[in-house]
């Protein structure tokens, strides 16, 4: 199989309805794949093995951030591993995203490349104020804008190992995006996005974070670094 | 402004920026204790003679010694509130890195991985 220094990091919380599917869809592709089990109180786990992923299950659920970083770490110290990606357990994203995504990150010489949704004008199915809230976002965002990305919630990420070395997501909860982008200026990382597109399935929607949780977001990056990292 | 007006708005900014600026480390919390110690000090004094807050009040420009005190109390409420906020929020990721330990050390590999080692 190819992609064999690629390793897959999915966030998982109480997926076990889809897990399965998106592990198997991952799989025809990638061979390593690790689930994180953010303390799931369904099937999640035993779902996800049996479609053929590694599973480290968190003892108590923690949040997307802190299990993006388990799973970073687990991979990272994984023998071979070159390319690692995150990608969100939900369903909403395609493989063939992550397939383009490697061969940017390999052909340009790039250290992360990130998903955006907005690379072709607003995606079909996604809320308007959804969208008005995450464009504001990324325009907000001081790294975000100097950096030109367009989308800094997107769970879509392929990077190489000095990202995944350096990684330390100290945000646990959904603030992790804001943190990543933070990272990629704070460490010169060379970033460029890749336009992908977003499965806005019934599930995924109901699955997605409220809006508020920006105003949660927001705060927790005037936190951050006055954290002991 | 009055003077209560110019301490407060003081109190407030600096005590933000101690907040945020400082990690707790032996000298933050020798500092506290002093802290706590002078102000046992000025409560026992405010007690035994109350009627001195309100001439300690009329210098910065408030008409009642309970007032002052009120002010005070408010300075000190968002300071402990803000700082257990902090308090928090580093135990949180304390707690975060010690179940990521848990859960790198209970790593299950998958079904398929299983039999092909077992067979």
């Amino acid at each position: 199989m190819t992609y064999q220094d690629v390793w897959i990091v999915v966030p998982a919380f109480n997926e076990a309805s889809v897990i399965g599917d998106v592990v198997a869809d991952l799989r025809s592709v990638f061979g390593n794949v690790v689930v994180v089990d953010d303390g799931s109180r369904d099937g999640t786990s035993a779902a996800a093995r049996q479609a053929g992923a590694h599973v480290v299950p968190h003892p108590v659920n923690l949040g997307q951030g802190a299990a993006i970083q388990t799973g970073v770490e687990y991979a990272r110290a994984r023998p071979g591993a070159r390319v690692f990606a995150t990608f969100d357990a939900d369903g909403q994203h395609r493989v063939k995203d992550v397939m383009a995504m490697i061969d940017r990150l390999t052909a340009e010489d790039l250290d992360i490349v990130i998903g955006t949704r907005f690379a072709a004008g607003p995606p079909p199915r996604m809320p308007l104020l959804k969208r008005v809230v995450l464009q504001a976002a990324a325009w907000l965002s001081p790294s975000s804008r100097r950096l030109h990305l367009t989308d800094a919630h997107n769970g879509l990420r392929v990077f190489n190992r000095t990202v995944a070395d350096d990684l330390n997501i100290t945000m646990n909860g959904m603030s992790h995006a804001s943190e990543f982008i933070s990272l990629i200026a704070e460490n010169h990382w060379r970033v460029s996005e890749e336009p992908v597109e977003i499965l806005y399935t019934d599930y995924s929607i109901s699955k997605g974070q409220p809006l508020l949780n920006g105003v949660n977001i927001v705060f927790d990056g005037f936190l951050r670094g006055r954290m002991p990292r | 402004m009055n003077w209560i007006q110019v301490l407060l708005i003081a109190a407030i900014v600096s005590l933000l920026f101690y907040l945020l600026r400082s990690r707790t480390n032996a000298k933050t919390r020798a500092w506290v204790k002093v802290g706590y110690l002078f102000f046992v000090i000025a409560a026992v004094y405010a007690i035994l003679r109350p009627d001195d807050t309100t001439v300690v009040a009329r210098w910065l420009g408030v008409d009642r010694g309970a007032d002052l005190i009120g002010y005070a109390l408010i300075v000190v409420f968002i300071f402990t509130t803000m700082s257990t906020y902090m308090r928090f929020k580093e135990l949180e990721l304390k707690y975060a890195r010690l179940a990521r330990a848990v859960a790198l050390q209970n790593a299950r590999m998958p079904d398929d991985a299983g039999e092909v080692r077992a067979g």
